[in-house]
This record gives structure tokens, sequence and C-alpha cells, in this order.
């Protein structure tokens, strides 16, 4: 039962896996690449490079929008809810001879109202950000399905549905927009003082309030950002699709918030940044296209992607209690 | 049932009864060499210190001596980098809390650290709940609860909720927890704190009866009288290292003091004369959640002290001020009627505010430094949206040297500081906003000798430059010897005024009592 006090001094097997710590997220990422370009033959060309972007790009977004969330120590579950409603909101409105541009706006407006109500409930009335985004998760779907009736809108409109499909310099156009959204998110969150009272916000609620933060208006700020996003990869999901309907982009918001704690944004708040949940969402696309092109059971992606969700976070963890 | 029955529940199948072989008198835990690292900072350099079974030994130090660290390698909460501890003569490892706590090793923190949602009696047998047939004996654990909290004559019941009692009867709470446990050498890290007179006399009280019945107690302490009224032995810790033990009979205060901060005394209340101009805050019958119908003034280059018991009203009367809570009644600001809606309107018209609690109100822990220091005057520090990186790390270095905050660098997270200088982050927030009247909540609570004098000088300063300062205080030397104007609060109302040194300790304290 006794341990001297040589046995329980700095065990040497540390160095080794300090190695694993420096190991980072773009390390992993260019890692996975070198990885599939060696083991298949399809995974360097340029028709699955764009694949890739495409891919990942909807969910780079989410994540970014479900980040700033986050830091406040919030969740905002009804991200992919808001994407599937709002393919239907695009598609009928479309429908309906609505301009492209105004449709589009229209759109982001219902984002940005969601938001509204996001904070709304959280601020105003108390509820806790998992239940009020619980909510309308499940009733926004409804809404939708209730709009198209339980069917699909088709979109005939092409330059519209052309959009995601285009590239732009060689680079596929949904790229360059998470590109447009992670400039100003980067100046926003890391480089403006909005950013920096969503992490004092997101550490003590209290402390921030004390010193001069209007911490509602901040808590509105983070979910309006997120829902905007969301119905912003609303608009660019119903432009790849080509149809409005409710039930896509089912489980959408898990991804986001895995994507964006592989990136390194801790749950418990006030720990996050613009390049993480990037880079995590991409790791995520890598693996699912990876498993593609090997032919792994999707059954079993998801297995992978819970496991890598695991060793991520546990290493990271790991790293900041040896930091702290 | 008495605390001492409860507490020996389980003798006969812990480890305890090791400990209780050993003789009052002598050496129960012996560290030697002791010493811990974090990275290149050494927190603990090697110490050897002896504790002797049944004595009361206190351990003084300024904040950032190793104090803490001292008490987390003896609670198993971090393990050591080199040295030895030796428990009744062996060595052992306590290399986790549960060990230690095994080993009949116990600390009551300065915050308490229970479960507010529970009853009292749900905490107190938190972990060794009262079981028949694998269920709870709700009725039996609340019956035994009431009878020790009776036997220790705390007059507290045991079947509210932990979060319905004052700060300082949840630090007796956890007291009598830390008693019940059949507890050896219990820890005990600045208890009154947060107490009041009467609830440290009732802490008092239970120590000497653990004492007496042969528990070492190790009592962490800032208040020097404590220290001379309790303890049998002191150690003194100075930059991380053990700079000497004294029998309390064979010392005086004015060596421990020489000891911890290696600098001749100083008068510790700094106090200068300085011109007292305009009003700067004019109170006239404000209302609010826990004060009522207060009426007061403050002037340039005054210090206006609020004394009495936790609970009397006088942090909540600074948050009514402050915009935190709606209040009824009149502010004049400057000689104008000001209503200050929310917190942002006080700080705009130029009122700071260094909250009571550091950890719930002053600091965002798990952020740096230069954040929680920037945070009120970011808009000042920004241009156009962005903020400009060379002001941010100027304001934020310059507070972290003028008030000599010990600290690498301005990116180490404040969770990381020690009490002192988390304090000093807490004030420094406010330096640079340019404010008028400061209130200071309990500014030097849980802080050490040396950094209590730093804060005093530092209000001298910024009445200098024509502020204002309300200190709100439980400790009475402390606004009796600063403050121009002396307030007493009472269950929310301002029951007495007096000008410096106009009243007795004791007529002050009496009025905040109400005898």
């Amino acid at each position: 039962m006794t341990v001297t006090p040589t046995e329980i001094a700095a065990p040497p097997a540390r160095r080794k896996v300090n190695i694993l710590f420096g190991l980072t997220l773009i390390g992993l990422l260019a890692f996975l690449w070198i990885l599939l370009g060696f083991v298949t033959a399809s995974f360097w060309t340029p028709l699955n490079i764009s694949n890739l972007l495409r891919q990942g790009a909807m969910t780079a977004i989410l994540a970014l929008g479900q980040t700033f969330v986050i830091i406040t120590a919030g969740i905002d579950l009804s991200v992919g809810a808001i994407v599937g409603f709002c393919t239907v909101i695009l598609a009928w409105l479309l429908q309906a001879g609505v301009p492209v541009w105004a449709s589009i706006l229209i759109t982001l407006l219902i984002g940005v109202g969601i938001g509204v109500f996001h904070g709304f409930g959280i601020v105003k009335m108390g509820l806790p950000p998992f239940i009020i985004t619980l909510a309308t998760l499940t009733s926004l779907r409804g809404i939708g399905l209730l709009i198209t009736n339980g069917s699909t809108i088709n979109i005939v409109n092409e330059p519209f549905t052309n959009f995601a499909r285009a590239d732009f310099l060689g680079v596929p156009s949904l790229f360059w927009m998470v590109i447009l959204v992670a400039v100003p998110s980067y100046v926003f969150l890391h480089l403006s003082r909005w950013g920096r009272y969503l992490f004092a916000v997101g550490s003590n609620r209290e402390a921030a309030r004390l010193s001069g933060v209007r911490v509602n208006g901040i808590i509105y700020l983070a979910y309006i950002l997120s829902a905007t996003f969301a119905a912003f990869v609303g608009v660019l999901l119903a432009s790849r699709i080509a149809i409005g309907n409710a039930t896509q982009a089912d489980g959408w918001e898990l991804q986001a918030i895995a994507s964006s704690v592989i990136g390194g944004t801790s749950l418990f708040g006030a720990v996050g940044s613009v390049h993480g949940p990037l880079i995590g969402a991409f790791i995520l696309a890598t693996i699912n296209n990876g498993a593609n092109l090997l032919n792994v059971n999707s059954f079993w992606q998801r297995i992978i992607t819970g496991l890598l969700i695991i060793v991520i976070v546990y290493f990271d963890q790991l790293r900041r209690r040896r930091n702290p | 049932m008495s605390l001492e029955e409860v507490s020996h529940r389980h003798d006969d199948s812990a480890k305890l009864t090791e400990a209780n072989r050993i003789p009052a008198g002598a050496p129960i835990l012996e560290l030697k060499g002791l010493q811990k690292n974090y990275g290149y900072v050494q927190a603990l350099k090697p110490a050897t210190v002896t504790f002797l079974a049944g004595e009361i030994h206190a351990i003084v130090g300024e904040n950032g001596a190793g104090k803490s660290t001292l008490i987390k390698l003896l609670t198993g909460v971090i393990t050591r980098t080199a040295g030895e501890i030796l428990w009744c003569g062996h060595p052992v490892a306590l290399a986790t809390p549960n060990e230690a706590i095994a080993r009949g090793i116990n600390a009551v923190h300065q915050e308490v650290v229970l479960c507010p949602h529970l009853t009292v009696a749900a905490n107190l047998f938190l972990g060794d709940e009262v079981n028949q047939y694998g269920l709870m004996r709700k009725k039996e654990m609340e019956r035994m609860a009431q009878a020790v909290l009776d036997d220790l004559g705390f007059g507290l019941p045991a079947h509210v909720l932990l979060s319905d009692l004052t700060i300082g009867q949840q630090q007796l709470v956890a007291t009598a927890r830390a008693a019940m446990r059949g507890t050896q050498f219990l820890i005990f890290d600045e208890p009154t704190a947060y107490l009041t007179r009467q609830e440290s006399a009732q802490l008092f009280k239970l120590i000497r009866r653990l004492q007496g019945e042969g528990v070492t107690i190790v009592y962490i302490s800032h208040r020097m009288e404590e220290v001379f009224e309790l303890a049998d032995r002191v150690s003194v810790l100075r930059d991380g290292t053990h700079v000497g033990t004294r029998t309390i009979g064979e010392t005086n205060e004015a060596e421990l003091i020489a000891l911890m901060i290696n600098r001749s005394i100083e008068q510790i209340y700094h106090k200068e004369e300085i011109p007292i101009g305009e009003t700067i805050v004019d109170v006239r019958g404000l209302s609010g959640p826990g004060f009522e119908n207060v009426s007061l003034s403050v002037k340039a280059g005054q210090i206006v002290g609020l004394y009495g018991l936790i609970g009397a009203g006088r942090s909540e009367f600074a948050l009514g001020l402050y915009g935190r809570e709606k209040t009824t009644g009149e502010i004049h600001w400057m000689g104008k009627k000001v209503d200050i809606k929310d917190e942002r309107t006080a700080m705009e018209l130029g009122i700071a505010l260094a909250p009571e609690s550091r950890r719930d109100q002053g600091l965002c822990l798990n952020l740096p430094i230069g954040l929680n220091i920037n945070l009120p005057v970011f808009k000042r520090l920004s241009k156009g949206p962005v903020i400009s990186h060379s002001e941010e790390s100027q304001n934020a270095d310059q507070q972290i040297r003028d008030l000599a905050i010990k600290t690498p660098s301005r990116r180490v997270l404040v969770s990381a500081m020690s009490g002192g200088n988390q304090q000093k982050v807490v004030i420094g927030k406010w330096l640079s906003h340019g404010a008028r009247l400061f209130i200071f909540d309990e500014p030097t609570v849980g802080v050490d000798v040396g950094t209590k004098a730093e804060i005093y000088r530092l209000f001298a300063k910024l009445l200098k430059q024509g502020a204002g300062i309300i200190l709100i205080s439980s400790y009475l030397p402390e606004v009796y010897e600063l403050a121009d104007r002396l307030h007493v609060f009472r269950r929310g109302q301002l029951v007495a005024s007096h000008d410096f040194h106009a009243a007795t300790h004791e007529e002050v304290l009496g009025e905040a009592i109400g005898v």
C-alpha cells in the first residue's frame, strides 16, 4: 500500500506522449490527406478534392456559428433543423416567383429571427439553451413539413442551382463561401471587443456584467450568428440539391458540435477559436470521404467518427491539464 | 447523539486507529525536504516541518508564499516533486485525496466546497450515508445531524438547504462535516475570512474541542490575533521557503510579520492627510433588495467605510448604487440627479466596483490576466470594431507593473494565481477606467499583510487623484483605521455614523450587532 515518493514523481513515459500532444490538428489533417493519397488512387484527383471541399464546407460554416454559442457556455441544437427549414423557405419563395436575391435575403432574415427567438427564450424566459434550441429543432422540422405537406419543393432556377456546382479560380464556390464567412468571423472573435465579451460571458457572466458588458446583448448576438450561419448553409444546400425539404440536414447539429469540439472548443465555455472548428469540420469530411474511397461500410464511418471525437478531445484535455 | 459518537462510527474499520496510537506531543506528520515545482517555478522549496499530535499549528505567510501548495500536497490534491512525508512514522504517498481522507487527513477550505442544493444533513453525511438494506435512512441521518449540530451549539437546522445559510454558517457546516469523519489531522484554510465574530467564536470553540479529542489542527490565517489566540506553534512561509517555526509563547506579532515579509514593519494602515473636496455622490433614501432607506454621501479625497455583519446589507447597497439591482430613492452625482438603471450607466458616470466575491463576481477565472484587466475598457482600447493590440497589451502590462502583480506574463490564466494577486487583478481592472468613485467590497479578504499594505497605499493614491472611496469591510480595524466617515449597517439599515475615531471599537461593534 505504501508507495515511496520516488515512485510517484514524474513518470518517464510522459515524454513519448508529448509528441502526440504536439501533433496539431492541421498536422492530423495533413497526415490523413497524405495517408489517403498513398492508399487510394483516386484521393488526389481534382474531382475528389473538390468533392471533399464541398462536403466539408457546409459543416464548417455551421461549426463556426456553433462555436460562438459554445464559447458563451451555451449550445445550439437547432442548426440542422434550421438548414432543412431554410431550404423549404427558399424553395417556396422561388416557386412563388420572388427574385433570387430577395429570397436569399428573406431566408437569412428568418435565420436572424430564429436566433432572436433563442436569445429571448434564454435571456427573458430563463430557459436553458439546450431546451429552447431542442424545442426549435423539432418545431422547425414540423413547420417545414406542414408547408410542403410532407413532400419536397423542386427548385427550377438554373443560375441558382448552378452556383453550388460552380468553381471559381479552380476552387469550389462552396469553399469560397467558407472563406467569406471565416474572415469576418476571425475579425469578430479574435480582434474585436465583441469577441472578448463572448469569452468573458462564457467564463463568468456576473463578472462580465459587473465590468459593464451587456451580457444579454452578447447572448442574443451569439445565437443570432449561429442561426444566421445555419440559414446561410440552408441557402447553400438548397442550391446544391435543388430542392426544398424540411427533413434535409438531419443530424448536422451534431456534426457541427463535433467539429467545434474537435477544433478545441470547450463545452464549458470560454475556450475556442475560428480556425479550430474549420479544421475540425474538414477532418470529419476527410474521414467520410476516405471511408467512401476505401469502400468502408458507412455504418463504420459513424463508429470511426465517434471514436475519433473521443481520442482527439481526450488528448486535448491531457494537453490542457499539463499546461494549465 | 454527540459529535464524538458520530465521528467514531467507523473507527473499527478504518486505518484511522493507526493515528490514535500516537501519544499527544509526539510527531504525527513529518515533512522532510518536501518540494513542489510547477515547470521551472518552485512553488515550495524543500521544507522540513514536523506536526505534533494534538497541537494547533498555525501557518502564516503572504499570498504566494506556498501555503496553498502545502495544503494541496497534504490533502493529496497534487503530488510532490521531491521529498518525503512521514505519517505516524511511516513514509506515505498521499497521492490522492481519497488516500489522505482514508488516513484521517481532512481540510476545510476558505470557499465552501459542498452541495448547495442538498440539505445540511445530506451534506454532513455526503459520501458516508447511513444505509439499511441499501436504502438511505433519511430521517435517521437528519436526526443524527441535528443532534451533532445541537451538540456543537451551532443553532442551525439540519433540514434546510445549504444554500439557505449564510457563507459563514456554511463554513461551520463544512467544519462539522470534517469533524464527523473521524478526522485525525484537520487543516483550516483561512476559515474565518467570511465569518462574523459570533460565528468565529463558535468555530474556535469547535477547534478547541477537537484538539481536546486529540485531533491535530493546522490553522492557516492572515489574522495575527487569531493565531495568537488559538495556536500552540506557528510556522512561517515566505516565497515558497519555510523560514521558521516558533512556539507561540516565545514569539510576538512583530517577529512573525518580520519573518513573513522580510522587511521592516511599516505602518500597515497607511492614512495620509488628504484634503476633502467636492461631493461626488449623494445618496438619499435609497432602498432596494436587502437594504432600506440608506442616505450617505462621498466626497473627493474621502474614504467612507461601511461596517456591519455579513448580510447586513452593505454589499447589497453597493450593488444597488452600481445599478446591478433595481432601487428607489435619489442619487445625485456631482450635484445632478441621475438614474443609474444598469451597470453600464454607473460605469459611464465614473463608478467602479470591486465586488465581494472574486470567484463569483470579480474575475473570469479561466481567462488570461490581460483580458480580465482590460474587460471594462475594451471600448476605449478599440479603434472602430477592432481592438488595438498595442494599447491592449500596454494597459494590461502597466497595471501588472503598477500593482506589482506577480506573473510571468499577462497571458497567464487568472485561475493559476494566488488569492492576493487575483485581488490585485480585480482592483487593477478599474484603475485605467478613470473612475471618480471606487467601491471596494472586502478588498483584503484572504489577502496577506504585504498586499494589504499595498492596497491601502493604492487607496491613498486614488484619493490624491481626487477620487472618493466606499470601503466595505467586515474587519473592524480596517474600516476603523482607514475611513474618514464610518457608517454602521444592521439588517439592511444604516443605523449609525461616526467621524474618524469618534467612536470606540466596542461602540461600533455593539451597533452592528444590535445590543
